[in-house]
Parts: structure tokens; C-alpha cells; sequence
């Protein structure tokens, strides 16, 4: 092949490239990590190979990440607190959610249209129960934007809670919905916003005995008796 | 990247958002499978966000910092667990997938530049591309490699580094040429 010559430059040179590459096994990349140390022109060389295999990872065939790794690792890291982090933020906080200060506003019970089951057909749902206790279980709701929602149902009866949610469109507000089996969505009377940090929660109004699922679209300020829009978050009660 | 230090939650989620497609590219075209993908990439994008004191912002950008981290992660999964199925999946198999084309300038401007990459890498003698894909998306390491082809250790090393004296060469003359094109039409 033309081109290729045995490095004779210098021995340790030979593992610049490799380094660089990552294919040295980890006791030779610590022992080369240590010889950079002390030798410029390994440093050097490494120092021009560096960008061409930062360019190297340019070459993978694009394949955008799934819409739930987005979700995960935010909830996560939410979940995690960082290094400076105001350790305030967590102190009351089981897995980093902080109670809102949120108030939601209420209003009368309005009737339904027939529009509902159409949009709510087109939302596929899936919701996981992420924790249980003698009363209580967490149930993680479907969202169709950044951010989190849990259900959370104590003896019968539900408070979702929103965690890093985008806020409604201007002139917008949530609406709960609750849909039983093989009916439409019936409205209730909890409409609600989220604080500037993305936090919210709502009691839902009743029981939730017999109910399907839980869900919140984007409404009028008033409300609306039948959604308008497509479900934002979808918890289904199993 | 400060924000981050700062525990933003906001600064994370953009980071997240600007780099989690090229990360999750890395990560696929690594090990094939998207699971493991998308471990990679989580392990990676947390680590950034408790690497208070690890990332130096001037020793290179967060995409680069991020592709790092991406990078070693999938070469550690691969060493430890000895997970060598479905490794480096043809890109074929990969551009299938590709969904809508990206829209913004600087998606155009880094597809440009990958492609000048891609450019360089085909122009490779295939011995050089060889090794310099085996071990880069491959994660093996140059024993291994040598084992594979037969060859002296030595001889991979070499090869590899020939290899990217060239990439780097080619990549430079490229970009060069795009500017002067470029130049010529304004």
C-alpha cells in the first residue's frame, strides 16, 4: 500500500492515533495517558488527530433520538439533583418534584359534544404505574410535549401533578377531562396553568371510581364543554 | 453550559434538544440496537449534567464533550458485557430509517461538514478505513483488530494513524475548497 511505513519516529507516536481512536485496551490508555504527560509531541499529535475523530462521529447516518429518550432523561435528571443545585430546591422533594405553588381556578360542570371520541381515538395511550402503596399509586401519564404528569389517586380520588410542562398557548388553559369506558370525555371543573418553572397540580374533581382516563387539553380561559383540542397528557387507570 | 453547572434545568433540556440526535446517531451506528442506544445516551447526557467539575468548556465544544462521553460509554458496554451482537449496522440498514430532512441552517451546515467527512473517509485506502472504522464505530481495540486481519499490531497502529493524517488532510482540503466555491458565488 502506498504511504504505509512502520512509525519509526518514535515509539510511543505509533500510539497517538490509537489513543485517539480509543483502541487501546484501558490499562495501555492509562499508560499513555500518564507518557502524555510528559511528551509535547505526543501531546501535539494528539492535539491535530483530536478533531478529525470528533468529525468521525459526524459520519453515523442520522437517526433521530425517540421522542421518550427525551423524556426519560429529563424526568431523570430531575430526579437527580445536580452539583449547585439550591439543595432547598429538594428537600421536600421525593425524586426532585418539588410541590407546586400553583392554585387552580374552578368552575360549574359543563355538558359534552359529540366531537370528543374522534380526538381521543387518534391519541394512542400508554401509561405506566411507576409506584404503588397501601392507598396511593403514581400512575406516569402519556404526554405529547416536553415536560412530565403523574396521576396520583389516593382512595379513589386524583391529583395530577405536572413537572417541567410547557404552559398553555397564550389565551389558553388546561382542562380535565375523565373518560369511562366507551364514552366520550366528560369536562370537569378543573382548569389550571403552570408556575413560570413549568410545575402545576390539580385535584380531579370526583372519583375516580369506574373512570378509563385522565386527560388535559388546552381550552378557552373559560373552559370548554367539548375538547377543542387533541389531549396534551393521557393517564389510563387500569 | 455554566447554567448547567448551576443545576438549570431549562439549559439542560437544550443541550439535550441541540445534541441528543447527532448522540443517538453515534450510539446506534456503535452498537445496532436501540435500547442500548438509548442507554448510552441517557448515561451520557446524565453524566453531563453531574459533571459539575469534569467538563472544561475549553477544551472543546458540548457536542464534542457529549460525543466523548457517547463515545467511551459505548466502548465500555462493549468490553464489559461482551455484547458484540448487532454491532455496527450497516448504513444502509441505518439511512432506511432517516425520517424528514433537517430544516435550520446549521443542520444544513453540519450536514455539509459531515459530508466532507464522509468524503475524506471514502477516500481513505481501504486498509487505512479498515482499521479507522473498527476501531472508531467497532469500539475493538488494535489487538483486537490485528487479531481479525492478521496483521502485527504495529501494523494496525500504523495504519491507523496514516489513516488519520489523511482524514485530516482531506477534511482541510475540502472545507478549503467549499469556502473558495462558495466565495466564487458570492
Amino acid at each position: 500500500m502506498s504511504g504505509e511505513r512502520t512509525d519509526d519516529r518514535r515509539h510511543c507516536a505509533g500510539d497517538v492515533a490509537a489513543y485517539a481512536l480509543g483502541a487501546l485496551d484501558a490499562a495501555e490508555a492509562q499508560a499513555f495517558a500518564r507518557h502524555l504527560e510528559s511528551c509535547p509531541d505526543c501531546r501535539r499529535e494528539l492535539d491535530a488527530f483530536a478533531p478529525v475523530v470528533d468529525e468521525l462521529a459526524r459520519t453515523a447516518p442520522r437517526m433521530p433520538a425517540p421522542p421518550s429518550l427525551r423524556s426519560r432523561v429529563l424526568q431523570a435528571a430531575a430526579d437527580e439533583p445536580a452539583p449547585g443545585r439550591d439543595a432547598a430546591d429538594h428537600a421536600h422533594a421525593p425524586r426532585g418534584l418539588r410541590r407546586p405553588t400553583w392554585s387552580g381556578t374552578r368552575r360549574p360542570l359543563l355538558a359534552l359534544g359529540s366531537a370528543v371520541a374522534i380526538i381521543v381515538a387518534a391519541i394512542v395511550v400508554v401509561a405506566i404505574a411507576v409506584s404503588s402503596g397501601p392507598s396511593t399509586r403514581v400512575i406516569r401519564a402519556q404526554v405529547t410535549g416536553p415536560g412530565t404528569a403523574s396521576l396520583r389517586i389516593t382512595d379513589g380520588h386524583g391529583e395530577l401533578i405536572l413537572h417541567r410542562f410547557a404552559a398553555p398557548p397564550p389565551g389558553k388553559i388546561y382542562e380535565v377531562w375523565l373518560q369511562r369506558p366507551n364514552g366520550p370525555p366528560a369536562p370537569t371543573s378543573a382548569l389550571f396553568g403552570v408556575t413560570a418553572q413549568g410545575r402545576g397540580s390539580v385535584d380531579v374533581p370526583g372519583s375516580l371510581h369506574g373512570v378509563r382516563r385522565v386527560m388535559v387539553t388546552p381550552e378557552p380561559a373559560g373552559g370548554s364543554r367539548v375538547p377543542t383540542h387533541a389531549p396534551v397528557i393521557v393517564a389510563t387507570l387500569h | 453550559m455554566g447554567l448547567v453547572h448551576g443545576g438549570d434545568a431549562r439549559a439542560f433540556e437544550v443541550i439535550f434538544d441541540r445534541h441528543a440526535d447527532v448522540a443517538f446517531s453515534l450510539a446506534y451506528r456503535m452498537c445496532g440496537r436501540r435500547a442500548m442506544a438509548e442507554d448510552i445516551v441517557q448515561e451520557a447526557f446524565l453524566s453531563l449534567w453531574r459533571s459539575d467539575a469534569r467538563y472544561d468548556h475549553r477544551r472543546g465544544s458540548v457536542r464534542s464533550w457529549v460525543l466523548g462521553v457517547v463515545h467511551n460509554r459505548a466502548i465500555d458496554a462493549f468490553r464489559s458485557e461482551s455484547v458484540r451482537t448487532g454491532r455496527n449496522v450497516s448504513d444502509e440498514a441505518a439511512l432506511a430509517r432517516l425520517t424528514a430532512p433537517e430544516s435550520t441552517e446549521a443542520e444544513v451546515q453540519r450536514r455539509d461538514d459531515a459530508g466532507r467527512v464522509r468524503g475524506a473517509l471514502r477516500a481513505l485506502p481501504v486498509e487505512q478505513r479498515q482499521v479507522i472504522e473498527l476501531a472508531y464505530f467497532g469500539g475493538f481495540t488494535h489487538r483486537e483488530i490485528a487479531d481479525m486481519l492478521g496483521l502485527p499490531a504495529g501494523t494496525v497502529k500504523g495504519r491507523m494513524r496514516l489513516g488519520l493524517t489523511k482524514l485530516r488532510v482531506g477534511v482541510d482540503e475540502s472545507s478549503a475548497q467549499a469556502a473558495t466555491i462558495g466565495g466564487g458565488r458570492r
